[in-house]
Parts: structure tokens; sequence; C-alpha cells
């Protein structure tokens, strides 16, 4: 033991004790119920209809683009939903806790949560909201689509492809295991420093925090490289960088960026790693550490995040408001101006986070500019969307409905946003819920584009659409709970709420505490309208059948293979001959044309290592969380020893023959859904000139 | 989908009106700093409507305009215009350079550190300077603030006292308050009067205002600092000089006198309900370095290991709490 901690340590279990678990919480019994239930509902059917085979054969062990891109965005979804529930939980609190007179129930003494746990629930949903919901679920995403969109068999490094998915899989993991076994951190997602210091939190809910974030952001680092060498050395012939698709442009812009950033996140957390580990002082207040330091380097990282998030959201909307519209993207090159120019300015902004953190007026003054910068090409890429409306024939599919609304919030946000980024107004409203209506106006313009996404290529991946009747609830129930919710706080940020209180002293904010209730209420109501557009769409599945563009006036590469997709993405390698190649196309009328010959394609091979190196990752980190060195070693090692393993192992794919090829395209092909014919081990592909 | 977002926006509205009226402390400023702070709320968000407001009339309107349904113009062949993309880029950096003017000037006027809506820059320049009323500005009223896990302690160094939770200040003065904290960081805020800004541990920071007539408010600490942080308010009043003289030499008759080892006891984790304030006379005028010093050098205030508690959730009734006021 380097440090001294509180409370008892022991070779074998670490700091584990059986006091760790809190099983005599009421809420942390719910949750458990709810946990467990929702497990069942995974595992029974699976066990049930016997299928746990074809599931670690063909999706736990799959290295297929779009089967890894489907689990982290089902991966995404689950987070978002515990995400959600702790939002929940944070308002019902806060509107139970106003005023010296508001009752207390449970251990609290006003509300239902004490202090130290709703720190925890306000911690996590900020957490996994943004780096386990959010992020996973564009990462999915770009999974899926970027290959499609340049025509390329899968990503460039399959298997590495897998990892990513486990370390990030881990990462929400660890968090799950907080919320039964010990505690989460409660000095925020951002890991307020020196709160975060083993001296203020001195249990081990901020390690949880800490090597969640360490392990997944790993995974997001290892998926940057693999999308960036995609892009670069995948693309079909003719894909010229003049022809990408946006929504590429925005996935390499982001992947850069993800690329350079997370490791500067990877290096603040490891040096507050030190501190709690090993005594140093990085960041504490005394003895020669400096506290802004982490703060700086958090935010370093934190401002591209942003952007990270919200360039591959700009992409889903300049896909699919073209589609909707009729009409090509307006101005295609400004557009990836644009987006290269917010990527790249976001590395110089991120001071603004801390504008009263006591920089003088001059470095605060250039950071405010910076800021204001960004708005330019924001606004550049507003108005190109609302070109491509104009003089266009819009349906108003769900798709669009979710990117139309997403343009208003863009608005909002950006207003408030460049608002905020004046330090003269940042020093009345900095830390009020004012900026946390601000950034969660982005971020849910983020969620909009992300269920327009899901609903727009759910059928070319799945080859049946989405009931639209509960889509169309279910938007309705979201935007009408987003509008009430945001709009409340806003006002109450001007009225001096600050964010994080677990007890509100004035009572005078009650009625618009109440209308942020009733919001959440509309949510809700919303996630029942999710569940039912997921359960109507798979039980009437065969009567809505989509063909290769069920859309009818999708424009780019992904729509002109088959729905679903076949493992082999496409039976020929398409050649590229425009921008917006099916448009193109099908001015040609040529969109239906048959290859007239098939040649082999090189497939890799499923593997078990990804998912094995996953299995390592959690234990080194639950090992390191409750400072179980044995565990924590042997996850490490074991880490090592598998990539060595797999590193001498010759494994050069399959080839699947032109005959297979031409049988299986004589038939509909079968996509990834119902797909039993085992595809085998990986090796890297063979890339594209 | 319009009719929802209608009756959405309405119901939104309306639910805002009840809280109009006095609790917008912060679109009623007191004092120079303050109303600064307001004016450029008010320009600023005026310049980005010259932008925002056209673009969500354009965008309302063409989504409804060029429905598939309303068989408007169609022209699918409209997707580049060097004009437009020039405009669309050279708009908005106009509307750009307006707003960086706009923070150039406000961001010196409103410095917590030297604001010059509080006077001249050589006046102000003395401020942080320690070169008290040089260039024939008066000296300003100094107050020293020191956060702990989770009160406030005012230390007014001069006059040889401190409060806890109430900072009392003399109208139409020129106040500077030094802030640092002996645990984790806080951020100071009075809506209306006082801008934010961070009270850190082993940092000293400062912020400066002034309120020209007597006035009651309430300030907080506006960044997260633990389990006690929901109940760190503390009271401010702002009197007329005579009645501050007056104060001040009542205060200086507190039996309680916060020298430093009486600090380090009421510098213990405490969280203060309602704010209540405690008065110490006997401060010494070097206090708030003695505890930056000592915060550099590394001491903090634990509970003692008897106080603790060992309960997965405390309560903020128990354990921690009542330290300072049994002792007091």
């Amino acid at each position: 033991m380097f440090v001294h901690l509180q409370g008892p340590w022991s070779p074998l279990f670490g700091r584990l004790t059986l006091d760790s678990i809190p099983y005599g919480n009421p809420i942390i019994q719910f949750a458990f119920a709810v946990t467990v239930l929702g497990g069942l509902a995974a595992v029974g059917p699976m066990l049930y209809y016997r299928k746990t085979g074809y599931i670690f054969r063909e999706w736990l062990t799959t290295v297929d683009h779009k089967k890894i891109g489907v689990m982290y965005i089902i991966f995404g979804l689950v987070m978002m939903f515990r995400g959600f529930f702790d939002g929940f939980m944070i308002r019902t609190q806060q509107v139970m806790a106003d005023g010296p007179n508001s009752p207390g129930i449970l251990e609290a003494q006003h509300g239902y949560l004490p202090p130290s746990h709703f720190d925890q629930i306000y911690s996590s949903h900020g957490t996994l909201m943004i780096l386990f919901a959010v992020t996973p679920i564009l990462t999915g995403l770009g999974n899926i689509i970027v290959p499609l969109q340049i025509g390329a068999r899968d990503m460039a490094f399959p298997t590495m492809n897998a990892i990513s998915l486990y370390l990030t899989i881990v990462g929400g993991m660890l968090i799950m295991a907080s919320l039964f076994i010990g505690d989460f951190s409660q000095a925020g997602w951002v890991g307020l420093i020196p709160l975060t210091e083993l001296d203020f939190s001195p249990s081990a809910g901020v390690d949880y925090w800490m090597w969640a974030i360490q392990i997944s952001s790993i995974g997001t680092t290892l998926n940057a490289i693999n999308i960036i060498t995609t892009i670069i050395g995948m693309r079909a012939p003719g894909m010229r960088w003049d022809r990408l698709p946006i929504f590429t442009w925005t996935t390499l812009s982001t992947s850069i960026i993800g690329l350079t950033a997370f490791p500067i996140l990877g290096v603040a957390l490891a040096l507050l790693g030190a501190d709690r580990y090993l005594g140093t002082h990085f960041y504490t207040a005394g003895l020669g550490g400096n506290l802004m330091l982490y703060t700086d380097l958090f935010w370093i990282w934190g401002h591209p995040e942003v952007y990270f998030l919200v360039l591959p959201a700009f992409g889903i909307l300049s896909e699919v408001i073209p589609t909707f519209s009729e009409k090509p993207l307006f101005g295609y090159i400004t557009m990836v101006a644009a987006t290269f120019a917010i990527a790249g300015i976001s590395w110089a902004v991120w001071l603004h986070h801390f504008f009263t953190m006591g920089a003088g007026p001059w470095v605060n003054s250039f950071f405010s500019v910076a800021t204001m910068l960004v708005g330019i090409p924001t606004g550049v890429k507003v108005f190109n969307w609302i070109l491509t409306m104009y003089r266009g024939r819009i349906t108003y599919t769900t798709p669009m409905l979710w990117s139309v609304s997403a343009l208003i919030l863009l608005l909002v946000g950006g207003l408030t946003g460049v608002m905020l980024a004046n330090p003269a107004i940042n020093y009345t409203v900095h830390n009020s819920v004012f900026v946390v209506a601000h950034f969660h106006c982005m971020v849910l313009l983020i969620a909009f584009t992300i269920f327009a996404a899901i609903i727009y290529w759910f059928p070319k991946i799945f080859g049946f659409m989405l009931d639209e009747k509960s889509g169309l609830r279910f938007f309705q129930t979201f935007t009408i709970g987003t509008t009430l919710t945001f709009t409340a706080m806003f006002a109450l940020g001007f009225m001096g709420e600050t964010r994080r209180l677990d007890y509100l002293f004035n009572p005078q904010w009650q009625p618009l505490l109440i209308v942020e209730e009733i919001g959440i209420a509309f949510y809700c109501l919303s996630v029942f309208y999710f569940a039912k557009l997921f359960y109507m769409s798979i039980r009437d599945r065969a009567l809505n059948k989509a063909g290769p563009d069920p859309w009818g006036t999708a424009r780019t590469l992904e729509w002109l293979t088959h729905s679903p997709v076949p493992f082999y993405n496409f039976a020929v390698t398409p050649r590229v001959h425009q921008l917006d190649e099916l448009a193109w196309r099908k001015s040609q009328g040529i969109d239906h044309e048959m290859p007239d010959h098939y040649e082999d394609i090189h497939m890799p091979r499923n593997t078990i290592v990804p998912l094995a190196i996953g299995v390592f990752a959690f234990a080194f980190g639950f090992g390191m969380v409750w400072r179980i060195w044995w565990m924590a070693g042997f996850g490490l090692l074991a880490i090592i020893a598998t990539v060595i393993f797999r590193s001498f192992t010759p494994d050069h794919g399959y080839i699947i023959t032109a005959e297979d090829i031409a049988r299986m395209e004589g038939r509909p092909p079968s996509g990834i859904v119902n797909d039993t014919h085992a595809p085998l081990p990986a090796m890297e592909e063979k890339v594209t000139p | 989908m319009f009719k929802v977002l209608r009756l959405a926006a309405g119901l939104a509205a309306l639910a805002a009106l009840p809280g109009c009226a006095s609790s917008f402390a912060m679109f009623h400023p007191v004092g120079p700093v303050a109303t600064s702070e307001f004016h450029f709320l008010l320009i600023s968000t005026g310049v980005m409507m010259i932008i925002i407001v056209p673009t969500t009339v354009m965008t309302c309107l063409f989504a409804i305009r060029y429905r598939k349904s309303a068989n408007a113009a169609y022209d699918p062949s409209f997707s580049h215009s060097l004009l437009l993309e020039l405009a669309m880029w050279g708009v908005p950096l106009m509307i750009v350079l307006v707003l960086a003017y706009c923070t150039y000037r406000s961001v010196f006027l409103v410095n917590p550190a030297a604001p010059e809506a509080l006077g001249s820059p050589q006046a102000q320049n003395a401020l942080g300077s320690g070169v008290k009323g040089a260039a024939g500005a008066p000296a300003p009223f100094e107050v020293d603030v020191i956060t702990t896990d989770w009160q406030w302690i005012f230390v007014y160094p001069k006059q040889g006292i401190a409060t806890i939770d109430d900072l009392v200040i003399p109208a139409g003065q020129n106040v500077q308050l030094q802030l640092t904290s002996v645990s984790v960081t806080n951020d100071i805020y009075i809506p209306g009067a006082l801008p934010m800004i961070d009270v850190m541990p082993g940092m000293r920071t400062l912020d400066s205002f002034r309120v020209d007539k007597t006035a009651g408010m309430e300030g907080f600490s506006a960044d997260f600092s633990g389990d006690g942080f929901s109940w760190m308010q503390f009271s401010t009043r702002i009197m007329s000089p005579p009645d501050f003289g007056n104060w001040v030499k009542q205060t200086q008759a507190a039996p309680d006198h916060l020298t430093y080892a009486r600090f380090q006891q009421v510098a213990r984790p405490t969280i203060n309900e309602g704010a209540k304030p405690h008065y110490f006379s006997g401060v010494p005028s070097d206090l708030f370095t003695t505890v930056y010093n000592a915060t550099r050098a590394g001491v903090d205030y634990p509970v003692p290991e008897d106080v603790q508690t060992k309960a997965p959730f405390p309560s903020p009734t128990t354990g921690k709490q009542g330290d300072v006021k049994a002792s007091s």
C-alpha cells in the first residue's frame, strides 16, 4: 500500500468487504430488481430458444463492422435508459426538496435522496449520457455506415474494432457494478478537483469513475485509428475525396479529434490515479500540487469531445435532410470546410469552461472570441441545411421530423452558447442551470439526430422498416418533454439556481420545477413509445420488408446494396462516378443493374480474442478499483499474453468463392439478422486502391 | 408536428409566467459591475437576434412551405450558389466581430480582479497591487473570504472581526474580496451584485463590486463542493456607512475570538442549515495569509475520528454536522 487508506484492506479481497454492498437501501434494491429483470428479459429468450450458441458464434465473437455497430448502439441505448432514469431521479429529488419546509423520506432530510446518494446520481447521469450513451451510439453508427458509404467490405482492422467495442462495454459494466458494489463518484462527470482526491473522496467511487472512463477511452482511441485508416485506405474505386458522403467526412473529422484528444484524458486521469494510488501531489492543493492543471487537461480533452459528439450528428443531418427534401445537399464544399473548421477551432476554446477560475481579461478575451468563431461554421451548416430544404419536396417521415427539430434545438443551443461565451455574461450564469439547459440543448440535438439516424438506417441493417405511427408518438412525447423541461430550466438559470443542488433553498423556484417534472413525465411516456416502436416493428416485420432503398429518395452508396446488408456488404465492389452515387445512378437509370460476374471475396474470420480481452480488462478494472492487486495484475498480464498469442496465430481469413456469391445473390441474401453461416477468422482487409 | 410544437411552446411560456417579478435578481442588478453584466447580456442577445430570428423564421418557413403536399416550386438543381455561400460565411463573421468587440469592452469592465466599471484603470491597478489609494483613488473596502466544508468565513482584517455566513458591506464603497478555500473548490456568487469567481484551496482569487444603496441579498456557492454544498448560502447585507460603523463596533464586542487555533475547529466539515450567522472578534489581520500558507503546506481540517460516521449514505443531519455550533 502506497497511500493511507481509510477502512480495511486484505490481500484477497482488497478494499472489498460485505459492508461495501448497500443491500439495505430501498433505492438500490429497486435498481437491482430492474437490472435483474432487464437482464432476464435479454438472456431468458436466448436460453429458451436455445440461441446461446448462435449469439456466441454470430455476435459475441463477430468481427463484422455492422454487427459490432449494432452492439455498440444497443449498449448505448441501454446506458441511455439508465442515464435517463438518473435524470428522472435528479428532477424528482429537486422538485421534492425545494424550500426549508420541504419534507424528506427515506434517509433524506429533504426529498428522498441524501446528498451523498444524489451526488452519485448526477455524476453517473453525466458520465453515462456523454461517454457511455451518446459516444457509443455515434461510434456504432460510424461503424455501420462509413464502410458502406465508401464501398468497403469491413473496417481496416476488424479484430481491433471488436476490441474497441468490448473496452467500451467494460467501462459501462464498471459503472453498473458501482451501483451494487460500493458507490460511484460524487464529484460530477468532470471529476471536480480536488474533490476527487483521496482526502475528500476516500471511497472507491472515484476509482470506478476513473477506470471506467480510462478503459473505455482506450476503446474510443482504437476505434478512431480504425475509422481513419478505413476512410483513407479502403474507399471503393472512384470514391475520390470530393465524392465522399458528408457523414463519412464528419466521422473522419470526429475520429481525428478522438485520436488526438482522448490520450490527453488518459494522461489527466493517470495523474489523478497517481495521486490516489501512489500518493503523489499532481493535483492536490498543498505540497506543490496544482489543481488548475487537472481542470485544464480535462477540458483540453473535454471541449474537443463535445465536437467529437456533435460533428457526426451534423453528418446525420446532412444525410437525412437531403434524402427527405429530394435534393442534393446545398454547398457540399462549404459543408466539408465548416466541419473541419469546427474540428480545428475545438482545440482553442477549452478555457471557456472555467472563465471564473481567475484568468486575466486578455486570456479570457482570447478564449471568448475563439469560442464565438465556432458560431461561424456552425451557422454555415445551418444555412446549408435550410437552403437544402428550400425548393425541395419535403416528406415528413419521422427521421425528418427529428432532424428539423434538431435544427431548432441547435439554434437555441447556439444562441445560449454564444451568450455564455462572453465572460461578462458567463460570470452571472456559470455553473447555473442555465449552462445545464444550454448543453442539454446541444446534447439533445445529438440525441434527436441519433433517433433520426436509427430510424433512417434501421431498414438498411435489419431489412424492415420501423413503425412510423409509434415513431411519431415517440417523437411527439420526447419533443414536448424536451421543450417543457429545458425552457423551465433556462428560466431557473436566470433566477440563480445553481446546478448539482440536492436541496434548493429558494421556494420561489417551485412552479418551474414542477414544469420540469411534467416534462420528465412526457419523457417517461416517450420511453414507453420507444419500446412500443420496436415491439410493433418487430412483430409486423414481415409486412414492412425493405428493399435496397426503402425511403425511395436516398442518395448515397449504402443504399445500393441489399437490405439487410449481406455480411460481405457489396457482391461486387461498386465503382463510384459521382458525389451522391445512388442519386446519379438513378438519374442514369442504372441503379438496378446487376453485375455481370462475381469475384472471390476475402473476408476476416470471427475470433474470441476481443471478448477475452474484454473479460480481462474488466478483471483489471475491477481489481484496480478495489485494490485487489492479484486480480488487476492477472487481468493486465492476461491482456498482454492474449495480444502476443494473437500476433503469432496465423490467420489469413477466408475466401467466399464467386460461385457462393452468385448463389447467395440469386436469392435475397441473408443479411446479418438471420445468417447462420459461420463466417470465420480475421485478418486485415485487402485494401482497395 | 407543428401543432404539437406550438402547443408545447405555449405551455412552456405559460408556465414560465408565475416565475417572473422579483425572483429574477439577475435582471435587476444593483451596482455598476452587475449592471454592466446585465447590459452586455442584453446587447449580446440583441446582436445575435440579427441572425437567430431570420434563421429561425427561414427554418420554419421553408419546413412548412416546401412540404411535398404543398406543391411549391421544386428545383433539385439548386445546390450551390457562390454569392449565398459567401454571405453565409460573411454575415456570421460580421456578427462575431461585433460580439468580439463587446467581449473586449465588457471583459475589462467587469474583470473581477479590477473591474473598470468601478473606476479608472489606474485606481484599479492599485487595487490588486497592495498599494492602496494610489493615484488618488479611495482605497477599496477589503474583506477576506475563506470557504470551509461547508461554510463561508468573512474576515474583516482592518476591523479585526469575522462572521460565518453573513457578509455585511457598507453602501457606496468599492469592495474587494480576497478569496481562498481550505478544502475544495467553491464559487462565490451574489445574483444581481457580485460576479462569480472560483474559490480555490491554495490559490488566491479576487472579486470586486459595489452596491450604492442599502439592500439585503442572498449569496451562495455555485460550484459543487461535496455533501454540504446545497446548504452553502450566506446572507448579504448592504448597510449605510453609519449603520455599518455601529455593526462593526457591536461585532468587535463578540465574545468568540477567531485565532488560528479557533479557526482550526471552525474549519471542520460543518453543514450550517439556514445559514445561521455567527460572529467573531479578535481576529488577527493576517488570518487569511496564515490559512492560505497552511493549505499550501498541505494542512487540512478533517472531522476528528470519533465524530465520523460509517454509514454508506450519511444523512446531512448526522455525523458531520453541528460541530461548530456545539463548541461555540
